[in-house]
């Protein structure tokens, strides 16, 4: 019998799992904040204490995500399309395409039947393409993040931004508000402008169905609500956070 | 921002102005219109010609001819250096190349499409360290080893210098990281035009050394800098307005002028 241990430092979230035979044994999610070290080793000592576990328990670990590379205990260091692929396929065996939504990008990956990656699309290095540009106008409208997505759902008249820049467009979903424009048709223009920009990833690899969403994007239900409405149907994995680090854990056992 | 300038018959500069324009920009320009007419001590009516040039150009009532800002901007870079061959201009929401042979306009590139690169950048970086805009330059200059700063993602910079922050790195190199990012994204923007010299630099940005200097050090040559950066544009409204004039009279042809009423802007 075996543990293993997989850790996704993201630019918002640190994610950890650890399997036992294949499977989800235990997971947490914590705030990275500033320093990724010690949210990785905050995050190690919780998952061991909700597993009741030791270090020495744990056979092997892998890590993951944008801030894996200075992680001090890490065994190996896997890139996150190769973890998400693995992680959604044990979820759902039967996806061959999974939309990643992260802090700082957004990938489109496809997945064969044993969870290998077959094709990838990342966006660019740019906020207007990941989830950061959701947080960037929900913080301006003063909206909490869990509330974004059901708000979005009352939007009668979604705003088109006429800029791809967070920053500008910032100042866009201000000069909105300045004119009376509800928040929820701003919060629903983000998610128009994020699952444009998802769709054209999507386009570059190929649509594969059945489709997936991962990620903290996955949590935003204004956005799925979008890539819906673009004939993208998504399943959605009960915590669609922690499906990269439960992939890292699988490559770990492997 | 908002610029006047008021030159005389010799081109000295009897007034300039520059003010933040702020979101009522159409209510602005004749107040600053008045300010710039109080400080050369003129009334409106003795001022030969006004050419309003910009972003917010058809909001200026009061201006004889609107001329864009590519024209008035390569007009008052060659005054200042007539032997220019590269004018770069970089602003609070854009950054532009102009390649100029001979004081004539060329070529031009422009990116307004993302934060990166533009002195908006710098406002929010400045804000976030809690400095002021016009300190950043300065303070660059005692860094002896620039951080790594990312010069794509404006949101994504920001994230990397309060990791810096944490990590313990001295301030002076997140600012010269900083300066670093936003010339390497301006020298990519401009390699298209093939760099000759003169290069003038102008425009908010250029009032920041640090940038200067790591600018300088990308292209590989000497960066002019005119004193007063930000009103290359209005001068070259200005001398664009006294051209026009000379030449009216010089065909003995009485000078077209608009219905010029120095109140706000209508927009019906």
């Amino acid at each position: 019998m075996a543990w293993f241990m997989g850790i996704d430092i993201g630019s918002g979230t640190s994610k950890g799992v650890i399997t036992k035979d294949g499977k989800l044994e235990v997971y947490h999610i914590l705030a990275s904040g500033v320093n990724y070290r010690m949210a990785s080793l905050k995050l190690r000592e919780e998952l061991l204490a909700k597993a009741g576990l030791g270090v020495e328990d744990i056979a092997r670990m892998v890590t993951t995500g944008h801030g894996a590379g200075i992680i001090p205990f890490s065994n190996r260091h896997v890139a996150d399309v190769h973890c998400c692929a693995r992680g959604i396929n044990c979820i759902f065996p039967s996806i061959r395409m999974v939309i990643d939504v992260q802090g700082q990008s957004s990938q489109v990956i496809r997945v064969d039947e044993k969870g290998h990656v077959t094709g990838f699309a990342v966006s660019e290095a740019c906020a207007s393409g990941s989830g950061c540009f959701i947080e960037v106008i929900a913080n301006v409208l003063q909206v909490k993040l869990e509330d974004i997505g059901p708000l979005s759902l009352y939007a009668k008249n979604p705003v088109t931004f006429t800029t791809g820049c967070a920053v500008f467009g910032e100042s866009e979903a201000i000069s909105r508000v300045a004119e009376g424009v509800p928040k929820e048709d701003i919060l629903a223009g983000v998610h128009k402008a994020l699952a444009g920009k998802i769709s054209t990833l999507i386009d570059r690899v190929g649509l594969k169905k059945p489709c997936a969403i991962s990620g903290g994007g996955g949590l935003d239900v204004g956005l799925i609500k979008k890539l819906e409405e673009l004939e993208i149907q998504l399943l959605v994995p009960p915590q669609p956070q922690i499906v990269n680090a439960l992939g890292a854990a699988l490559i770990a056992g492997e | 921002m908002t610029k006047v300038v008021i030159l005389n018959r010799n081109d000295e500069i009897c007034a300039s102005i520059v003010k933040h324009t702020g979101a009522e920009h159409r209510r602005l320009a004749n107040k600053v219109m008045e300010e710039a007419l109080q400080q050369a001590g003129l009334s409106f009516d003795e001022i030969s010609y006004v050419i309003a040039t910009g972003y917010g150009r058809i909001t200026v009532p009061f201006a004889d001819r609107q001329i864009t800002e590519l024209t008035c901007h390569a007009r008052g870079v060659s005054h200042y250096a007539p032997n220019v061959g590269l004018a770069i201009d970089v602003g609070g929401q854009d950054a532009k190349g102009l390649k100029m042979n001979c004081g004539k306009l060329l070529d031009f590139v422009m990116s307004d499409k993302c934060a990166a690169g533009t002195g908006r950048f710098l406002e929010l970086i400045a804000a976030s360290l809690n400095l002021k805009l016009d300190d950043l330059g300065k303070l660059s200059l005692k860094s002896t080893s620039k951080a790594s700063i990312s010069s794509t993602c404006t949101v994504f910079a920001r994230q990397e210098v309060v990791s810096r922050i944490s990590e313990g790195v001295p301030l002076e190199d997140i600012l010269a990281g900083i300066h670093d990012a936003i010339a390497s994204r301006v020298a990519r923007m401009v390699e298209r035009l093939k760099i000759e010299p003169d290069v003038v630099f102008t425009g908010g940005v250029a009032k920041n050394i640090g940038v200067v200097k790591s600018l300088e050090t990308k292209l590989g040559c000497k960066v002019l800098v005119p004193e007063e950066p930000l009103l290359s544009g209005a001068i070259g409204a200005a001398l664009l307005g006294k051209e026009i004039t000379l030449k009216a009279l010089a065909q003995g042809k009485p000078v077209q002028k608009g219905r010029r009423s120095l109140n706000e802007s209508t927009l019906f």
